[in-house]
């Protein structure tokens, strides 16, 4: 132990660049995980802050994000007339594009009925929509464009006042924003129109039950919320999953290359000092603990700089992008400390190998 | 020339490090090369659908400027006013939604597009089985989704909330995000409640008459609309894609070039502090600082430039695989990602190199007279 942290610490600025390399790796692997965690977050926190545990939809439709949704006439009050049914909440949605200052960003526009619910969970100024031309938005959506109370937005075909703004809910393709349930219906010539309800059971009926009284032999899809939820964030999955999962198979290696160089220069330039120690009979497991403490300080040394790191960059760029929620959880924190290790004992491998081969009367030659 | 040569030579002498060094670099600027390749890819894709529609011109409910996930909805006698406008050859409207479509347990996010009979423009480009035109009940689907759901010509899927038979396979029409699916128009504004209303007229134009020309004639003869030739229209669907995407894209530039300058100045120093008893002697033998600093330098250009090519044939490589394994995704790796990687690059070898440069500048020549200071 002590031999390893002499070798490693002999020259600390390049255990300073083998820690740092280490940080910005394990930083990246933990800001991309949290940028997931929090993607997923975002995404589901309609459906998670809106009262109702099952969600009835068309027929064919089992996500809430992806797609537009659109009832048959009628199903509200079957619906409602559905025992153990307690409450009812319409809304129709649809994902518009938003355009200020040459930049294009999504609204997931929600109609709603402000007396049965489904709008924003979260007014932190104004009022809810009060008429048909009016329109709670983001907070921080409002902010990025420069948007006030009271200031008029195009949307689509006719112009729309902001009466409030609400609070998370950004999301990775733009935000949510509030209408009146009567305000979609005009705006997509679509009288009567509903995409999903909400619904909440009566106090001594399980959510699962409700949701197979409604499915029986409806022309539509009845699933619990949690499954839509569920639904949503394998949607995202699709989209998300396959980049972010090379990025952090990128920084690991990177990782691994960081320490193993660090290591192989390190054991390169005491090559003696291991022959003498081998010519006086220690045996090569011993070497290789000093060549694995090694990789594993420096390893570990940056995985505790790069946690810190990855929560002050997170920290930093959800104050500075609230679109990006940064969500570092416990459970991938430890799965990243884990991987440090393994990045240690990959890193060690070549320059156990040369030690192993080392000879010892290498330290009796000129 | 001496610098380069010297360079080159303390690269090359332990191919361990190189190695490492080029891999790392190498690896670290792929993050970004990949990541602009993907969201380039993205946009591509999401065009697909609007380049090969047929249509010159694209007229849309006033506001809408976009396909991908949008709703357009215009009344009926919007086609009528569109045919009287000069220069129009064609004008053929069409329902769009974005919906999913099922078979079993395989569900599929997807453009689904209403064709009246007969229609010339907005229907599937390329048939690689069965009809590539939809009667009643019948639905064209992405021939990609068929494969993932085990559905033939003949089967039965659900489109808009109804049952439909798959009457087709088409192709080169869906995307990482999306599939896409055709059905009869009427069946479509029948599964919508019937109201007189389409969603976008696709328009030919003349051939002596300019899109654009057309386009501007459109928004100003019908109003409540939006005019957007091909071109334009396409540029709108790739902005979004870039508008959404370029936090993500600077966040991941960022960090992929914090990496790659750890590497580099990690792998640079390290070899110039094995090297320190040859550039003693160097010095010794009257050798310039300003010598010494370019050969540091010449270095560091070369294991970035070495990494750069290699990230650039890494990325490629991924390009190919992810085509070759039938991943909905497409790599495309643009002239200006490469050039402002390149850039990157460029300052990431500079900036690696302060370190050594500073470590061989308070070398002191007397080291190669001492013993065991060498590696």
């Amino acid at each position: 132990m002590l031999l390893a942290r002499r070798n490693l610490l002999r020259d600390r600025t390049r255990f300073a660049l083998s820690a740092a390399g280490v940080a910005v790796s394990v930083a990246l692997i933990l800001l991309l995980a949290g940028y997931r965690a929090g993607v997923y977050g975002q995404s589901t926190a309609y459906l998670a802050n809106t009262p109702g545990t099952v969600v009835v939809a068309e027929r064919g439709i089992r996500d809430f994000l992806g797609t537009s949704s659109k009832l048959p006439p009628g199903t509200e009050d079957v619906v409602r007339r559905t025992s153990g049914v307690d409450r009812v909440i319409p809304i129709v949605s649809q994902f518009v594009i938003f355009e200020r200052h040459g930049r294009k960003d999504g609204f997931f526009l929600v109609g709603y009925d402000p007396a049965r619910g489904g709008g924003p969970w979260r007014l932190v100024e104004g009022r809810e929509p009060g008429a048909d031309d009016e329109l709670v938005i983001d907070r921080t959506t409002a902010r990025q464009h420069g948007i006030a109370i009271g200031d008029r937005v195009q949307l689509l075909d006719r112009e729309a006042a902001i009466v409030g703004f609400s609070d998370e809910t950004t999301f990775w393709a733009g935000s949510i924003a509030f209408a009146r349930i009567t305000t979609l219906e005009a705006l997509l010539r679509a009288p009567g129109l509903r995409s999903f309800l909400l619904v909440s059971p009566a106090p001594d009926v399980a959510a699962e039950a409700l949701r197979d009284r409604l499915a029986g032999g409806a022309p539509v899809e009845v699933l619990l919320t949690s499954e839509v939820i569920a639904n949503d964030r394998r949607l995202l999955a699709r989209v998300f999953d396959v980049p972010i999962g090379l990025m952090v198979a990128i920084a690991f290696v990177v990782g691994v290359l960081v320490v193993g160089l660090v290591i192989y220069t390190a054991t390169i330039e005491r090559r003696r000092e291991y022959g003498t120690i081998k010519a006086i009979g220690a045996r090569n497991r011993t070497l290789y603990r000093v060549v694995a403490v090694q990789a594993l300080i420096a390893a570990a040394t940056g995985a505790i700089v790069g946690i810190g790191l990855a929560v002050g960059a997170g920290a930093a760029l959800t104050a500075l992008r609230p679109q990006f929620l940064v969500a570092l959880e416990p459970a991938v924190i430890l799965g990243v400390l884990a991987s440090s290790l393994v990045m240690a004992i990959v890193a060690a491998l070549i320059p156990a190998r040369m030690i192993a081969r080392l000879e010892p009367a290498e330290v009796f030659r000129g | 020339m001496t610098a380069l040569l010297l360079a080159r030579r303390n690269l090359a002498r332990n191919r361990v490090r190189f190695l490492a060094s080029v891999g790392g670099v190498a690896l670290a600027l792929s993050l970004t090369l990949a990541l602009d390749a993907i969201y380039a890819g993205v946009a591509n894709q999401l065009t697909t659908y609007i380049d090969r529609a047929g249509a010159d011109v694209w007229v849309s409910q006033a506001g809408v400027r976009n396909l991908h996930m949008v709703a357009s909805w215009l009344p009926d006698a919007v086609t009528e006013r569109v045919r009287t406008v000069d220069g129009v050859v064609e004008a053929t409207p069409i329902l769009y939604s974005t919906d999913t479509i099922a078979a079993g347990e395989e569900r599929a996010v997807a453009y689904v597009i209403g064709l009246p009979a007969g229609a010339s423009m907005g229907g599937p480009r390329d048939i690689v089985e069965g009809s590539g035109r939809v009667g009643p009940g019948e639905v064209i689907v992405d021939r990609g989704f068929a494969r993932r759901a085990g559905v033939a010509i003949g089967a039965s899927v659900t489109v808009l909330g109804r049952p439909a038979r798959v009457v087709g396979l088409s192709e080169g029409t869906a995307s990482l995000l999306n599939s896409v699916a055709f059905v009869p128009f009427d069946d479509f504004r029948a599964m919508r409640g019937g109201a007189p209303v389409v969603s976008f007229v696709l328009v030919r134009v003349a051939g002596n008459a300019s899109p654009d020309g057309v386009a501007t004639a459109i928004a100003r003869a019908v109003p409540g609309v939006s005019a957007l030739t091909r071109a334009g229209f396409s540029g709108e669907e790739r902005q979004l894609v870039m508008d959404m995407s370029a936090d993500v894209i600077s966040i991941m530039n960022v960090v992929g070039s914090a990496v790659a300058l750890a590497v580099v100045a990690l792998t640079v120093y390290v070899g110039t502090l094995a090297r320190r008893h040859e550039y003693g002697v160097l010095k010794a033998l009257g050798a310039r600082n300003r010598v010494l600093y370019l050969v540091v330098l010449a270095q560091a250009f070369m294991s970035v430039a070495i990494g750069f090519v290699v990230g650039l044939g890494f990325t490629s490589l991924l390009a190919v695989v992810v085509r070759w394994a039938g991943l909905p995704l497409e790599l495309s790796i643009g002239a200006a990602s490469l050039a402002r990687v390149g850039l990157v690059a460029g300052t990431i070898a500079g900036l690696a190199a302060i370190l050594p440069i500073r470590q061989v500048s308070g070398l002191d020549a007397a080291i190669v007279f001492r013993r065991g200071a060498a590696a």
